[in-house]
């Protein structure tokens, strides 16, 4: 696991291209976090990655107009508890008419 | 007071756009609607996608950016292909839809889609307007980004309300980007390793692609070729940078590149790479690429550094700068003699592409109809099998000379593409080879061409196959045809006479003739001197294949050369 943190100015749609440049390559997420930092805003990701892939994310990251800084770091404690935290799926389940959730219904 | 619509046409105004293509639409009406008397001129093609090719044509012709205009919902959907065609080849692209008024944004309103959030793996730079104040700087932005550094395409999504709505406007602006710290240069030291690595190379190589021409470096790029007196070689964007007259140039490189090229990227110990991707086209097996040589990379954008393997010396920076500042340099520098190396890459046993088999008439018609075509000609190529043979003849020393769909490879591209070309060089011929496969998949701009009377002159090399697809299906998939069987094409002499465009129709045979008859040539003659629309279809033998060829997943040194 490698820990990214990339700051960028959170202008309209950086983030989320910042997020698919992991996404197109099928690589998952176990952790993100995104906050204000600074001037700035910075994006905190944990991704299990070759080296060829944080290569690659790297340059796709500063080729983003908006992109200010990339760094690749050690995964703190943290990022790696909150991403184990997740395991399995959790949905929503509204409510019906009778009280029983959605999927229930639906069956 | 100033309408949106009116504010966002004086902004284009200001930035220096006076042709446009596009299709009107609910949502972006309000623009259509302040376009008379705006000074820009716009070009109504019959689809979207036509719109959006033909604004990147010109805008491959000129190095302006090219703008395409279409409504909210389908119509934006119908720039798609383009958008991502134009983020491949590096064209400086700005598309302008219409979305749904503002209030209704995510209501799932008629013709409402996230153009935003569906290009935005697309576009180097997009915004949705969020009032009518935000107009001018949005264009202003969209434009820099457009043009900066590697160009690529831009979109931006107005609400129709922003474009209806009226403000105190005190005139368009300019944008100026906050630095990064992490933007590095080359700087001047970088001349200095290459010099030493040169004088310790035997086989040194360039490769020259996209970037050498987008930079407007050719004649730098020229003089230092010249200078160094290596072999060089370049993509399928690349042709036109060096001149085809050079000694030591090899044509065109990478799966259907020439085997000298081929040959000498294989076997190389230093690559000199000015402006090139490398991609796999380019390189074929990555692992197997190029296994001695050491990569220098001279590229504007450092994302498309290391893709292949790390470079022993990346150059950052815009070509028309490095290349000089390394010119400079290497005129007193002492380097080896490389006369040698020259005489096994530029060899005559390599030097001459020989087509041979089915596939020799249609090369032949090509030399024909290109060593015809006055000096100045652009040449466009639609994406197959008469792609490759276009690349592999084309001739001239024009870097802006042949357009192509390279990267995304756009069936369909060429004949809209072409309309773009026309009106940005009105004084050109301008030759658009398609084949029967991608013709019919902007077939209805035929339209756009008679409306406006451009006499493009238009090829399909009819095949009635979908020929590269069959080509592949021939040689890895056992002959197993599915479904590129065309024999069932209409008639296309019949359906250009339907949009009262002139046609003719040659055999392949005729090109069996050494010279040609003098019925042959005058028909292309007649063709290419026409003041009008010509289409020629020009049938060949469907089984006809394009080689050399490099398999997917061989090196470069793995070509094959003949039918089976």
């Amino acid at each position: 696991m490698h820990a990214f943190h990339i700051h960028y100015r959170n202008t309209q749609g950086t983030f989320m291209r910042i997020l698919t440049a992991v996404s197109r390559r099928g690589i998952e997420m176990p952790y993100v976090l995104a906050s204000a930092s600074g001037h700035a805003h910075r994006a905190d990701l944990l991704l299990d990655v070759n080296a060829k892939q944080i290569g690659q994310l790297c340059r796709d990251w500063h080729a983003i107009v908006d992109v200010i800084d990339v760094r690749v770091g050690v995964p703190t404690p943290e990022m790696l508890e909150s991403a184990t935290g997740f395991s399995s799926a959790h949905p929503p389940a509204s409510a019906g008419a009778t009280g029983r959730s959605a999927s229930a219904a639906m069956a | 007071m100033l309408k949106g619509a009116e504010i966002f046409l004086k902004c284009l105004r200001a930035e220096g756009v006076e042709l446009v293509f596009g299709y009107p639409g609910g949502a972006i009406m309000p623009l259509y609607d302040a376009l008379d008397g705006s000074g820009i001129r716009h070009i109504l093609t019959r689809h979207e996608q036509g719109a959006i090719f033909a604004a990147e044509g010109h805008a491959r012709a000129t190095g302006q950016v090219g703008v395409a205009i279409a409504t909210s919902g389908p119509g934006a959907t119908n720039l798609v292909t383009g958008i991502a065609d134009a983020k491949m080849d590096s064209v400086p692209l700005v598309c302008i839809t219409g979305q749904v008024r503002s209030a209704l944004i995510g209501t799932d309103a008629f013709q409402e889609t996230d153009v935003f959030g569906l290009t935005l793996s697309l576009t180097k730079w997009s915004r949705l307007v969020r009032s009518i104040d935000e107009i001018p700087e949005v264009v202003a932005e969209g434009f820099y980004w457009a043009r900066e550094g590697r160009p690529g395409p831009v979109v931006i999504d107005i609400p129709t309300d922003f474009l209806k709505a009226k403000m105190e406007f005190s005139g368009p602006v300019k944008f100026a980007p906050k630095p990064r710290p992490s933007d590095g240069k080359a700087d001047g030291t970088f001349a200095d390793r290459l010099i030493a690595l040169l004088q310790t190379a035997q086989k040194p190589v360039a490769l020259v692609g996209a970037g050498a021409k987008l930079s407007g470096a050719v004649p730098e790029l020229r003089a230092l070729l010249d200078e160094l007196n290596i072999p060089a070689f370049a993509t399928v964007h690349g042709l036109g940078a060096v001149s085809p007259d050079a000694p030591y140039y090899l044509g065109m490189v990478g799966m259907h590149g020439t085997r000298a090229a081929n040959m000498a990227l294989h076997e190389n110990d230093l690559l000199l790479v000015f402006g090139a991707r490398l991609d796999d086209r380019v390189t074929g097996d990555p692992t197997r690429f190029a296994p001695n040589s050491k990569i220098v990379h001279f590229e504007i954008d450092p994302a498309q550094l290391d893709r292949v393997r790390q470079c022993e010396l990346p150059i950052v920076g815009d070509l028309a700068q490095t290349i000089p500042a390394f010119a400079n340099k290497i005129r007193g520098a002492k380097l080896p003699d490389w006369s040698a190396w020259r005489a096994v890459a530029c060899g005559e046993d390599r030097g001459e592409l020989d087509p041979r088999g089915l596939s020799q008439p249609t090369i032949r018609f090509l030399d024909e109809l290109f060593g015809r075509a006055p000096k100045g000609s652009v040449i466009l190529a639609d994406v197959g099998q008469h792609q490759m043979w276009a690349a592999q003849r084309y001739c001239s020393d024009s870097p802006r000379g042949f357009i192509t769909s390279g990267g995304l490879g756009s069936m369909g591209f060429a004949l809209p593409a072409a309309v773009g070309v026309q009106l940005s060089k009105p004084d050109a011929t301008v030759v658009c080879v398609s084949g029967d496969g991608g013709f019919q998949m902007n077939i209805q701009e035929l339209a756009t061409v008679r409306r406006l009377n451009l006499p493009i002159k238009m090829v399909i090399i009819d095949n009635k196959y979908l020929g590269m697809v069959r080509q592949w299906q021939q040689l890895f998939y056992q002959r197993n045809y599915a479904e590129t069987d065309l024999s069932d094409n209409p008639d296309f002499v019949e359906i250009s006479k339907a949009y009262r465009i002139n046609a003719v129709r040659i055999n392949e045979d005729v090109m069996r003739e050494y010279p040609v008859t003098q019925e042959t040539a005058g028909v292309l003659e007649k063709f290419l001197r026409s003041p009008e629309p010509e289409l020629l279809v020009f049938d060949c033998a469907p089984e006809a294949n394009v080689y050399p060829m490099v398999p997917a997943g061989a090196a470069l040194s793995e070509m094959l050369f003949e039918e089976e």
